[in-house]
């Protein structure tokens, strides 16, 4: 029994003074192992009288397990110190610039085009794309101009031959659709326009037109109404009110100019975005649609506005000069 | 047209402020443009719209701030305006004015004669007026025919007869060969369907648009002959253009005027005159008006208007409205038999009586709501989706989207001759639409500087009268910015290639990369993407003349053939739970051995058994003949049992034997 106290006190006082936790495992090797000291003296059992061996057996137990606490205890300050050491030594800094993962930047017109498209599609619009060089007939024929109308006068056209031009409105898609599908359908498109128009900040011979139209039964004004209100709050906030006032194009009948205000931008003023109206009953007619059945209504705006109304860019040419230094500011 | 406040309220007793008549207007379809203040007066700028000539006078503003505003009242002057403005004699004209048969282009001919004229200065009030307006007086006469222009639409000239030589003007079309001299002092020459105002002998003016020099009024004249006509809108814009003379007059008649304003213009004239200098027209008016226009008669319903409106609309209100607006009406079943004012050619159909209708009433009123009925699947389908899918990849490479112009001079990297061309360009350096979308991005690495450039771009380009989608791309350089933690990583035609493969990739489209010849690239480093497109290095000549870094790469990629060629369909391979095998060979080829035939070697040896193999170095140094060199490839083999190491092993092997006949040797 002595023997046990002698080698627990020398236990004891070997884990007090070790200084790392290499050192304590070493002493963990010397008694408590397998082949330990400690664990050694159960071996010593066998040579004892029968009534003394259970009292020794459970006193070497007891001792054992007191070791193996304070082997756990000074093992576990031993670590913590360790670590307190190490994370020191790990310490970064961490304001240091980052690391960035290389991902491509979007356009900040192709981000409004998206906005455009989950938003119309979100409302039943399929989307649908047009050439750019466009048969003069789809471009103003289709589209109700009456031949040599001054209403072309505000679209100075580029011509490529007689029968094509680039087209001056994406509204040219409507032709197209017509030739190919019955009503009821609803399509909408996101394209660019070409006009010979001088350049400066809020013009250029190329821009980006949406262009949405509809034709099912019983549509209405107010269906256009409703449609360009929810669209506008989509792209401007849930604030934005919509105003109608007439204005003539060849392709609608009643035919507006649609304005939307909202507290929130361009101090509260109405600015117009666009034209619109129900499409014209010459058009359905001559796509052999009855327009005592069915009606449609016809929307299109500049979607180069949106961006520069939403984050206040003041020159339209910066669009297509693809300078890092514009594009990084939105993506 | 600019209006002067004044000249409003010589037509509407209104309460009125001009800002609101400004707001009145806009939202009846006249915008105002601006509203400005000249020299203590408020003066309109008025947007009239293209199929709404008859706006073009104050009588037609007037008309539609009465039509709009019901607390508005009629002055004299317009009353007696809309009825003709009788005065004096008109039945024993001492003029003559003839259409000549064939000049259907002239609807109506008429004219009034004036004698003992002292053509001077314009009441101080006209020329007030015509300069706030932004007009400068020039002469009483002159003056006078601008004046009633603006007040009634209706454009009219005055000739001097003694220069005329008789009252006499004749309307027929020109004759080969004839020619004259405008009042701005052009000489023009006239060929066929020119109309033009003649005397006995020669043409004295271009109807409807321009008065003839050598017949002009002048301070000499006592005598004169005032001419006011209507012409054919078409006729008159046709004329304009090809004569490139654009007036205050050619602006009206294109736009249509309303030909029963003729005589009561000329007898306002004619009131002005006489107030001015006592000086009373000589009796009578000569007027040719062959075939008056006939009007259209249709049918509107008022269920219609509200039907299309979406707004209730009462028969009774269609009925003050259109009134209101000049048009008549009889009731007949459910609605009205339309017949609209001369002044008004662009009512032709049930629904442009239904603009009127919700004009008057106010699209202020018209409630929102969103369509019902059948509602289709939304958004892109099909080859846009697959555009879409493109656009996602190409940015998830790390490059950056471009958009550039379609319009631009040419350029060494525009492929192809078979340009198109803009007829009437808008400058020299937008003559031609791009073929490629590899300028467009050449410019736009310069933009940036030319260097740790990753550029793409999805755009339309043309030739030979034909459009495609195209995909661009250009690599030159470190793909990150520069940093204190990385290695450099710098594009080469490989990291190109691994974009474009991402791309083909997301369209679930494999090709096959060979040899390609394009001017524009480097000869041997370029390749064919499929049949798809192009990519490599630039060419080192087209490099310097672009200015860009030798070591710039590019792709060209004809996106409308790709996405028609995608499909959506995937088929699920099983995923074996069992570990796979990895063995590593190393053989030496020479190096006219294509990898692609390496691979398509190996995988054809090992058959369902390879997973995946990679290569992961390439040797010729030291030891390695000259001509050949070194390819480290891993083989990865997986069955749904475990692999032992000579099972292994063997299908190793089996690679090896096969690239041995590609004249490979183990190392």
């Amino acid at each position: 029994m002595e023997q046990i106290h002698v080698l627990e006190k020398a236990f004891e006082e070997a884990v007090q003074s070790a200084s790392s936790t290499y050192e304590l495992r070493q002493i963990e090797l010397k008694y408590l192992a397998k082949s330990g000291e400690l664990t050694g003296l159960m071996r010593g059992i066998a040579s004892l009288p029968p009534d003394e061996k259970p009292k020794f057996g459970a006193a070497v137990n007891e001792a054992r397990a007191r070791a193996q606490s304070a082997y756990d205890l000074r093992l576990a300050q031993l670590t913590e110190a360790e670590r307190s050491v190490r994370f020191e030594q790990d310490r970064i800094d961490v304001t240091l610039p980052s690391r960035m993962p290389r991902a491509g930047r979007e356009h900040v017109l192709q981000q409004t085009f998206n906005k455009i498209k989950r938003v119309m599609g979100s409302m039943g619009f399929v989307y649908f794309e047009g050439p750019e060089l466009e048969d003069f007939k789809y471009n103003f024929d289709a589209l109700n101009y009456p031949p040599d109308h001054p209403a072309m006068d505000a679209q100075d056209t580029f011509y490529v031959s007689d029968t094509q031009v680039m087209r001056t409105q994406c509204t040219a898609f409507q032709g197209r659709l017509f030739e190919q599908v019955k009503p009821p359908f609803r399509y909408f498109t996101v394209g660019r326009t070409f006009r010979n128009e001088t350049v400066d900040r809020t013009h250029s011979h190329t821009f980006h037109q949406i262009d949405v139209f509809m034709v099912d039964e019983g549509i209405s004004m107010a269906h256009l109404k409703g449609t360009l209100g929810a669209f506008a709050r989509q792209m401007f906030g849930e604030e934005v009110k919509v105003r109608f006032r007439p204005d003539f194009f060849p392709f609608v009948e009643p035919g507006v100019d649609y304005a939307i205000s909202t507290p929130k931008l361009f101090d509260g003023k109405w600015v117009e975005l666009g034209g619109a109206g129900l499409v014209h009953p010459n058009i359905l007619e001559r796509y052999g649609i009855d327009t005592e059945k069915y009606s449609g209504f016809a929307f299109g705006l500049g979607a180069d506005r949106i961006p520069m109304m939403a984050y206040g860019i003041d020159d339209l040419r910066l669009f297509l000069e693809n300078d890092k230094r514009f594009l990084e500011q939105f993506a | 047209m600019k209006l002067t406040e004044s000249m409003i309220r010589d037509m509407v007793k209104t309460e009125l402020s001009a800002e609101q008549i400004g707001d009145l207007l806009t939202m009846t379809g006249f915008e105002i443009e601006s509203i400005e203040f000249v020299d203590g007066e408020p003066v309109l700028d008025i947007n009239i719209m293209a199929n709404r000539g008859d706006g073009a006078s104050t009588l037609g503003i007037a008309r539609e701030i009465l039509a709009k505003s019901p607390e508005s009242r009629p002055t004299d002057l317009y009353e007696r305006l809309v009825s003709g403005y009788q005065l004096g004699d008109e039945r024993t004209p001492l003029a003559e004015v003839v259409v000549e048969s064939g000049s259907p282009d002239c609807t109506r001919f008429s004219a009034r004669r004036f004698k003992g004229i002292v053509n001077g200065d314009s009441p101080d009030w006209i020329q007030d007026r015509l300069r706030k307006v932004g007009q400068r007086p020039i002469s009483l006469l002159v003056d006078l025919t601008n004046y009633v222009m603006l007040e009634t639409g209706q454009p009219m000239h005055a000739y001097d007869i003694a220069k005329l030589g008789q009252p006499k003007l004749i309307a027929r079309q020109a004759r080969p060969g004839e020619t004259v001299r405008t009042l701005n002092g052009q000489d023009h020459k006239l060929g066929e369907g020119h109309l033009m105002i003649c005397d006995g002998k020669r043409p004295v003016g271009v109807a409807g648009v321009m008065g003839g020099e050598s017949t002009e009024v002048d301070a000499a004249t006592t005598d004169c002959l005032l001419e006011s006509a209507h012409f054919d809108h078409m006729a008159v814009r046709k004329t304009r253009k090809q004569l490139g003379l654009q007036t205050d007059a050619s602006y009206r008649f294109e736009r249509f005027v309303d030909p029963e304003g003729t005589v009561r213009s000329m007898n306002r004239f004619a009131d002005l005159l006489h107030q001015a200098t006592g000086v009373d027209p000589v009796a009578g008016i000569a007027d040719d008006y062959p075939t008056p226009p006939k009007r259209p008669t249709v049918k509107v319903r008022p269920s219609r208007c509200s039907r299309l409106l979406g707004m209730d609309v009462s028969s009774s209100e269609v009925e003050t409205y259109l009134t209101r607006l000049g048009v008549s009406l009889d009731p007949v079943g459910d609605g009205f038999q339309a017949t609209p004012p001369t002044w008004r050619i662009d009512l032709v159909r049930e629904d442009d009586f239904v603009e009127e209708v919700g004009r008057i009433h106010g699209y202020d009123k018209i409630p929102e709501a969103l369509p019902i009925g059948s509602t289709p699947v939304g958004g892109s389908h099909g080859a846009n989706l697959a555009q879409e899918i493109v656009l996602k990849t190409a940015l998830a490479c790390g490059f950056d989207q471009a958009i550039n112009h379609t319009m631009r001079d040419l350029h060494p990297l525009d492929g192809g001759s078979l340009r198109v061309k803009v007829l009437q360009p808008h400058s020299p350096e937008l003559a031609h639409l791009r073929g490629s979308l590899l300028p467009g991005l050449a410019d736009t690495a310069l933009k940036n500087g030319g260097e740790s450039v990753h550029f793409f771009e999805i755009g339309r380009v043309f030739s030979n009268g034909s459009e495609w989608t195209q995909l661009g791309m250009l690599s030159q350089g470190q793909f990150d910015p520069p940093s204190w933690n990385r290695s450099e990583d710098v594009a080469d035609f490989y990291t190109l290639k691994g974009a474009v493969e991402s791309v083909l990739k997301a369209l679930a489209i494999s090709v096959e990369f060979s040899v390609s010849k394009d001017p524009r690239l480097h000869p041997t480093r370029q390749a064919h993407v499929g049949k798809f497109g192009v990519m490599g290095q630039i060419h080192p000549a087209a490099a310097e003349e672009a200015g860009l870094a030798p070591d710039t790469f590019l792709a060209e990629i004809d996106l409308t053939a790709l996405v028609s060629e995608t499909s959506t369909e995937r088929h699920y391979r099983q995923v074996y739970r069992h570990p796979a095998a990895r063995r590593d060979i190393a053989v030496v080829v020479p190096k006219s051995v294509r990898y692609a035939d390496i691979e398509g070697t190996i995988a054809k040896a090992c058959g369902e058994l390879l997973e995946k193999h990679w290569l992961f170095d390439i040797y010729d140094g030291p030891g390695i003949d000259p001509g050949s060199q070194s390819l480290a490839i891993a083989l990865q083999f997986r069955k749904p049992s475990n692999f032992t190491d000579d099972e292994a092993n063997q299908v190793r092997d089996l690679a090896v034997r096969a690239l041995e006949a590609l004249g490979a040797k183990l190392r």
